[in-house]
């Protein structure tokens, strides 16, 4: 292979990342358009995520040493990974929204981002002493099906990636566009006074952008799964800070920017492992974090300055 | 019947020891800690303890360290591991063999101080071999972590709270990443590995628990005075009012970027002590010692024990050490024999040690919810007042005198221009709201500034103040150009500020407030708040005095609540308090923003009092004010403002008539053609 199709190779593959990054960063970026909350607990929902599609495969009876599947049996066991998985994702996001952070709705400074550091820890933990220290692997049931493409090649697995986020984005887009939840969701965003004296229910507003947020994460979740195999206890924090960084830098509340941004980090990740060595990766991201933070706290896509006054 | 007598003897001793004061209940505190700490190796007899304790000192440290920058400052630091990390590899770096630069002659000074020795390699050029002493570096390291919390806080200068938080977060993560792979400096994921213990006096610590505890023991009695002594003092009062209200502290003249960077620098500089005791005890540091679980584990601690709160933060610190190291331990063995018992094979196998971030997230997660002052919060008790000190004896003003007032005349004689502002101009997005405006203020003066909602009254102030800088124009203060300054300079020149929307400090006290405002005035700094030589204890008493001063002006409004936290302040008070930390920045220019809003008839004739006293200081006012027979009752002039632009000027009774003022509150008449 040439340097170029190296370079196309790493492309390709950081698109497919992206989408992963994309879909969590949709998450942080919707919740934080809402209550202007970083939450932290969305790192470990989407961890939590790749253990729940673990147990709904096992339960469907695909396992780590089962074959590949193909044709209707492919599509409906996807369909029902995905749907079940995210209906859980989120549920865990609402429960997490009522129990630990709904009481510090109006409480001022960094009490509830700290809150969700601590439910971070406790999913963590949790995942941990169920399913013990050790990776897992992850069920490969998608085909081994390669094409090439200009000198480099895309696997089906991350054609299925690009396809399914793609779905994804353009249900949440005519969601927050054409529905009422979602002019309601606007309309809170904005200022959540003012949506509540309009008859807006402000607290189901948040609640179904919990869920929202955290089944996008049980799908990314599950897109981590099938990208690389396995899964662990610890995969949440890097990849959440990545997908984090993903929404500061397209612009966070912005949802187009959360999606440019995840596909910015993804080729960043692949381009930059590849030119400078994977190890420098997270350097490179959170210097990208830390840079847009301090020097365009509104990102890329961020008209409204992002900080509370 | 006899225990509930030794608990009444108790609850009465308890009594007793709160109506001590402080400084006598400190005198009686320390050496019976210190004490407890000589004598607990003595008294348990197994090395493991005086081991596990030795490294709760170290996690003591930590806690004390990111006290300062998130419990005083209220800068949230989610990477404070990072200054672990700094601090402990500084020393393993210079302790190990792990750097062998080449011999030159530049290092022979440090071969002379016995820091470095000469090592002939066979055949090849001669090497360094370093072993710097452990007691130069402690001080070393933290200076080194200084200078890195103060690298790291720079970018965060002008984010707050959550943002703030994950900037921090970023520094946290590189830091063990660049430990992991700069190898050539840090060996790599492998770590430093015979790193040399300290020496004292021809006593090698070596591996034996006791030394280290000692020394641990020594530190955090030294971390423990410095705190003390920083949040007693001004830099304290600085920290923690930039944490109450930045914009506040700032027109209270205290300059928010030099303070934070300090908070980083002394929170860092902490952090670093406990790094390199940590290694000199462990003798290895790898990087995964300081990843963002150790970070999170220090926030626990502090925020367990109240954030700002030292004795609550040593508390939860030494309470989660020991529950890491003994109680977790010592519970396992109690649910694995409850497993043999009952048969479960969960239960045999479970190691509770493994739980110990779950116990962290859980009390995280409650803390925020049911305590977030702490479970030993740093707020005071407040006695209740007496029936005598409730009933209200208002001073009328005139009574009352300030020791500095016209001692220091200043350089505008009475009668002269002390402010004058010349086509000033600001804007919003379309929306003027200061549009040419030029006004002169005298030195002895007081002017009332009126007009509708939105005609920039307030931006007026903030002009003056340096909240915000104008597009274009001048403001000059005694002749000193002021526009576009920044606010805590301002105030040191003399002009100080109330806000329409009061903007006390309000965790602290009505006395801390006010001596806040005395900030400009003090000179101490590090040093001095840390060792508070006799000039420190005098300014410190001065400071005091005057706040005393100033408080009489307001009859015995205050001053039964100079303890009690602003928050608690009725309305008024706090109006009160806030005008009197204005006044303690001894203004020679003083800027009331709507001091009667809110106020009753009676409290409001008690305020008027109040301004002619003030001026009777020799202080010039400025007033905005809606009350309108307030303005035209005490005002020597009136200028009105529309739409940012002055539209009248002059004596009460002549803008009351003008024409274009009245069109300007009640609408335009319709003339008759």
């Amino acid at each position: 292979m040439s340097t170029l199709d190296v370079l196309l190779q790493q492309v390709v593959n950081g698109l497919a990342l992206g989408m992963m990054y994309a879909l969590l960063a949709l998450g942080f970026t919707m919740v934080y358009g809402i209550i202007e909350l970083i939450n932290f607990a969305h790192f470990s929902v989407f961890m939590t995520g790749t253990f729940v599609g673990l147990v709904v495969l096992s339960l469907m009876g695909v396992t780590a040493t089962s074959k590949s599947l193909t044709g209707l049996a492919l599509v409906g066991v996807l369909i029902a990974l995905f749907l079940v998985t995210m209906a859980i994702t989120g549920l865990l996001g609402v429960l997490i929204e009522r129990v630990c952070l709904r009481s510090l709705r109006n409480v001022s400074g960094t009490a509830p981002m700290i809150t969700t550091i601590g439910v971070a820890f406790i999913l963590i933990n949790a995942m941990l002493l169920i399913f013990g220290p050790q990776a897992q692997r992850f069920p490969q049931l998608l085909p081994n099906w390669r094409w090439e493409l200009g000198g480099a090649e895309v696997t089906f697995k991350q054609l299925v990636l690009f396809v399914v986020g793609l779905l994804l984005m353009i249900a949440l887009s005519h969601v927050v566009r054409r529905t009422t939840l979602g002019k309601a969701m606007r309309a809170t965003a904005q200022d959540a006074d003012a949506a509540r004296m309009m008859g807006i229910d402000v607290d189901r507003v948040i609640v179904l952008t919990f869920f929202l947020g955290s089944a996008l994460a049980g799908a990314g979740s599950l897109f981590f799964g099938l990208y690389y195999g396995f899964t662990g206890y610890y995969i949440g924090y890097t990849t959440g800070l990545r997908a984090f960084t993903s929404a500061v830098l397209g612009g966070i509340g912005s949802i187009p920017g959360a999606v440019l941004g995840g596909l910015f980090i993804g080729l960043t990740q692949s381009l930059g492992g590849q030119l400078l060595g994977v190890k420098w990766t997270d350097v490179i991201i959170f210097s990208i974090l830390i840079v847009v933070m301090v020097f365009r706290p509104s990102g890329l896509l961020g008209a409204r300055t992002p900080q509370k006054a | 019947m006899s225990a509930l007598a030794a608990r009444l003897g108790e609850r009465l001793g308890l009594a007793r020891w709160r109506a001590l004061p402080i400084a006598r209940r400190r005198q009686i505190l320390a050496p019976v800690l210190l004490s407890i700490g000589l004598a607990f190796p003595f008294v348990t007899s197994n090395a493991g303890n005086v081991d596990a304790a030795a490294n709760a000192y170290t996690y003591v440290l930590l806690a004390l360290g990111l006290n300062i920058v998130v419990g005083f400052a209220g800068l949230l630091d989610l990477g404070y591991a990072a200054f672990f990390a700094i601090g402990a590899y500084g020393y393993g770096i210079a302790a190990s063999g792990q750097l062998k630069p080449e011999w030159s002659s530049l290092w022979a000074p440090l071969e002379w101080a016995g820091q470095v020795s000469r090592l002939a390699v066979p055949g090849q050029s001669e090497i360094v071999q370093f072993h710097f002493s452990f007691w130069p570096m402690l001080a070393i390291s933290a200076i080194i972590c200084a200078i890195f919390g103060m690298l790291f806080g720079a970018p965060t200068l002008r984010l707050r709270g959550d943002y703030l938080a994950i900037v921090t977060l970023g520094f946290g993560e590189i830091v063990p990443v660049v430990a992991r792979n700069w190898e050539g400096l840090t060996n790599g994921a492998q770590g430093l590995g015979g790193i040399r213990t300290p020496k004292l006096f021809g006593f090698d610590f070596g591996f034996s628990p006791y030394p280290y505890y000692f020394l641990g023991l020594g530190l955090v009695a030294v971390a423990v005075w410095i705190s003390i002594r920083l949040q007693e003092s001004r830099l304290g009062r600085a920290w923690m009012a930039i944490r109450e209200d930045e914009l506040a502290a700032g027109a209270m003249g205290v300059n928010h970027v030099h303070y934070k960077l300090l908070a980083f620098a002394m929170g860092a500089a902490v952090g670093g002590l406990g790094g390199t005791f940590y290694v000199a005890k462990l003798t290895t540091a790898t990087p995964d010692m300081f990843t963002f679980p150790v970070s999170v584990m220090v926030l626990v601690m502090v925020v367990l024990g109240g954030l700002g709160s030292i004795r609550g933060v040593v508390l939860a610190a030494l309470f989660l050490a020991f529950l890491q190291s003994v109680i977790l331990q010592e519970l396992t063995e109690y649910v694995h024999a409850l497993g043999r018992l009952v048969g479960n094979d969960f239960l045999q196998r479970v190691e509770l040690i493994t739980s110990l971030e779950l116990i962290f997230g859980l009390i995280l997660v409650v803390m925020m919810i049911f305590r977030r002052e702490g479970l030993w919060p740093a707020v005071r008790r407040v006695s209740a007042l007496t029936l005598e000190q409730q009933s209200v004896a208002p001073a009328r003003g005139a009574a009352v005198e300030l020791s500095w007032a016209r001692a220091a005349p200043g350089a505008v004689g009475p009668g002269r221009p002390l402010l004058e502002i010349e086509s000033l101009r600001k804007s919003f997005g379309g929306v003027t709201a200061a549009d040419d405006i030029t006004l002169t203020v005298h030195a002895g003066e007081l002017v009332s500034v009126i007009g509708p909602n939105g005609s920039g009254k307030t931006t007026l102030f903030n002009l003056i103040t340096g909240l915000i800088a104008p597009d274009d124009g001048s403001i000059r203060f005694e002749g000193v150009e002021i526009g576009g300054r920044p606010s805590h300079e301002i105030v040191a020149r003399g002009v100080a500020r109330t806000f329409q929307n009061i903007r006390l400090f309000n965790n602290l006290s009505v006395l801390e407030n006010l001596l806040v405002g005395e900030h400009t005035r003090l000179q101490a700094g590090v040093l001095g708040a840390i060792f508070r030589p006799p000039w420190v204890r005098a300014e410190e008493e001065r400071a005091v005095k005057s706040a005393l001063e100033v408080v009489e002006i307001f009859g015995n409004r205050l001053r039964p609540r100079l303890d009690h936290p602003a928050y608690g302040l009725s309305y008024a008070n706090r109006r009160r308090t806030e005008i009197g930390r204005a006044i303690m920045t001894r203004p020679k220019l003083l800027l009331l923003d709507e001091p009667a809003a809110g106020m009753n008839p009676a409290e409001t004739l008690e305020l008027m009092d109040l301004i002619r006293a003030v001026r009777g200081f020799g202080v010039t006012v400025v007033l905005i004010e809606h009350k309108l027979d307030v303005v035209m009752d005490i005002s020597d002039r009136v200028v009105v403002l529309d739409h940012g632009v002055k539209i009248a000027e002059g004596a009460p009774a002549q803008v009351r008539g003008d024409e274009r003022v009245i069109e300007a509150y009640l609408g335009r008449r319709r003339r008759a053609a």
